[in-house]
């Protein structure tokens, strides 16, 4: 279709004409300059004479700000999709764009990339400060891109999350409940197994579980599912010397290759996006039994 | 004619409700189709199964021959639809509203821009066009959402209450617009609870009431056919009481009501009274022209003052309550 998809088009345009846009880029830039800035007054403080104080600023800074745009990133791309289909419910024109010519797809698809094109632009935002840090030394190129390519495929999953909830439900604030739910679920609740995990197995585990194939691929598993975790391990085994894309572990007599946790962590979120895609499509397709709303049941009279 | 509208055994269900109750319905190309009923009947259900936007739990509808669940693209590009309920966007002008929906339709950017033009002009509102359509009235959204279902120039129109919440100036204008819209060859389908507002307009009606329908066709035959009596009304202004005991004993009246009165049961009790004002009797008078003549002169001879005679237009309204008659 040459044409651009008519979902995009409406969106953007209403995304960019109010204020609401704006207002919000700029309190995440403050957010992220004001932490940079306290940061480096309280660093600049303790290390300044140091031989490469330079250098330590640089990846303070570069880190700091890498966790604040990643927080930011995660709770700010649900919001901006959970509201598209259910808000377009609550406005009653949903009935209107499934009866059009639009493929259930089209509407899927014009939804997500309207939210990502501004959740990129919060991105892009974010370069000129990491730029400082990169001026400061101490981290290199790879370091620079690898964050952006984790908030790239962080901001698509956690799009994908709001949009499926989206999709379900009727009302954008049960959306955008659900969809924060699930991010804070997430975010947490990986952490806790992990923590709860080791706490019963850590101690008492044979080491042959610990050190076969099966449990050093799961454990990678669920760490990549968590973003703070797989992009910190990333940036520890980069600054300890390790390889780029993957990693090899030593178990006894043997070394086991395994991709490098922000690889796998970008493969899992592709996955899962395309997951929670597919099944958003299929809740916008009405004349598939069981995909029948209930909005109306309460409607009036 | 043709029909363009076809169901077969139409039936959806809600849970243990049946909102629609093996519907056979049929609409011919190029009527102006009425779908009248009370409250939670049906017709919205019926309306977005045409309108691929519900799956029915059994049955089947076709549009100009195909099938609403098997081909819902090809349908859609056939219908278009005015629902009961819709919003609008804010911050869009409008203008940018009908150009969205014709993007949504895949026309060509060229020919849109000239069917917004004509689409507005058609629905008379070719001054608003750079008006957000928030600011429009009530009416107006309407009429703008009528222009809208039309854009991808559809054979079927499908329009659920647009005349509810309407003033009776919109309401006429509405109706001027739907006869013109019939000219240009479209098959409308409307539906209403007041029968009033589709009476004049309409060229085939179907009542329907619990999911099933109880009457369909063309709006004279079904007057023909639910009405073969007329009607009389018989204004009193003394001699209420003796009038209404001789019309209950006159052999070519096969019902007496009082007017306001539902049902012949339903005033039975007290005989009326002078003193509380004129009366109105309704008299379902099975009989000719000349026996008319003679009631009356009886009645006349009878002592009965009589400001008002005369036999009642045929009433859709009436039609409805007989037919929908106790099942309400
Ligand atoms: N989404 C729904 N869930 C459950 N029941 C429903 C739903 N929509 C309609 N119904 C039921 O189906 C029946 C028919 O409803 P429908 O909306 O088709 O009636 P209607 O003729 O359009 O009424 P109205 O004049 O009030 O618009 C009603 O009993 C209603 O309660
Ligand atoms: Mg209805």
């Amino acid at each position: 279709m040459l044409e651009l998809n008519p979902i995009l088009v409406k969106d953007l345009r209403s995304r960019m004409r109010g204020a609401r846009a704006y207002i919000l880029l700029t309190i995440y830039l403050l957010i992220l300059a004001g932490v940079a800035l306290l940061l480096y007054v309280a660093i600049a403080r303790d290390i300044g004479n140091e031989l490469n104080a330079g250098r330590q600023i640089g990846r303070a800074l570069f880190f700091t700000i890498s966790t604040v745009a990643l927080i930011e990133v995660c709770l700010i791309t649900p919001v901006l999709t959970s509201g598209s289909i259910a808000g377009e419910k609550e406005r009653q024109t949903y009935d209107l764009l499934v009866a059009s010519l639009l493929t259930p797809w089209q509407i899927v698809w014009g939804k997500l990339v309207s939210a990502l094109a501004f959740a990129l632009l919060l991105i892009v935002a974010i370069v000129p400060v990491m730029s400082l840090a990169f001026l400061f030394g101490g981290i290199g190129l790879t370091e620079v891109l690898i964050a952006i390519v984790g908030l790239v495929v962080t901001a698509l999953l956690y799009a994908t999350i709001g949009l499926f909830w989206s999709a379900m439900l009727q009302s954008s604030l049960g959306a955008t409940s659900f969809a924060i739910g699930t991010v804070i679920a997430l975010l947490l609740g990986i952490p806790f197994l992990v923590v709860i995990f080791s706490l019963i197995i850590g101690s008492s585990a044979p080491s042959a579980l610990l050190d076969s194939i099966w449990f050093i691929y799961l454990s990678r598993f669920v760490i990549a599912l968590h973003p703070f975790i797989a992009l910190g391990t990333t940036a520890s085994q980069l600054s300890s010397g390790g390889e780029i894309f993957f990693e090899v572990v030593r178990t006894g007599a043997t070394q086991v290759v395994v991709p490098s946790p922000w690889v796998l962590y970008s493969a899992l979120s592709i996955f899962f996006s395309a997951a929670l895609l597919a099944a958003s499509v299929r809740l916008v397709q009405p004349m598939r039994t069981g995909a029948d709303r209930k909005t109306r049941a309460v409607k009036k009279r | 004619m043709t029909s363009l509208v076809e169901t077969h055994n139409l039936t959806r269900r809600y849970g243990s409700n049946l909102a629609l109750d093996h519907l056979n319905l049929t609409i011919p190309e190029g009527a102006i189709f009425g779908f009248i009923g009370p409250n939670g009947a049906g017709k919205t259900t019926t309306m977005r199964i045409l309108t691929t936007l519900l799956p029915p739990t059994s049955g089947e509808a076709l549009i100009a021959g195909v099938s609403v669940t098997r081909e819902p693209r090809a349908v859609r590009r056939l219908v278009g639809f005015m629902p009961d309920f819709f919003g609008v966007y804010d911050n869009m002008k409008s203008w940018e509203y009908l150009d969205f929906f014709g993007r949504s339709y895949g026309i060509p950017a060229q020919r849109r821009q000239q069917l917004i033009g004509e689409l507005l002009e058609l629905v008379d509102l070719a001054h608003k066009r750079d008006e957000p359509v928030m600011s429009l009235s009530r009416g107006m959204k309407q009429r703008l959402s009528l222009a809208r279902s039309m854009m991808h120039d559809p054979r079927l129109l499908i329009l659920d209450e647009p005349a509810s919440g309407l003033d009776p100036r919109a309401r006429i204008e509405l109706r001027e617009l739907l006869k013109e819209l019939r000219v240009m060859g479209k098959t409308i389908m409307i539906s209403s609870h007041i029968l009033s507002e589709l009476a004049e307009m309409c060229t085939h009606i179907g009542i329907i009431e619990r999911g099933k329908l109880l009457a369909a066709g063309e709006v004279q035959e079904i007057l023909r056919t639910l009405r073969p009596h007329r009607i009389v009304e018989i204004r009193v202004v003394a001699g209420a009481a003796h009038a209404e005991a001789l019309l209950r004993a006159h052999p070519d009246v096969l019902e007496l009501r009082r007017e306001g009165a539902r049902a012949e049961s339903d005033g039975q009790e007290a005989p009326l009274n002078d003193e509380t004002g004129p009366h109105t009797l309704l008299a379902d008078f099975d009989g000719d022209e000349h026996a008319l003549g003679d009631l009356l002169a009886m009645l006349i001879a009878e002592g009965v003052r009589i400001s008002h005679f005369a036999e009642q237009s045929g009433d859709l309204e009436d039609i409805f309550l007989h037919v929908t008659k106790g099942i309400v």
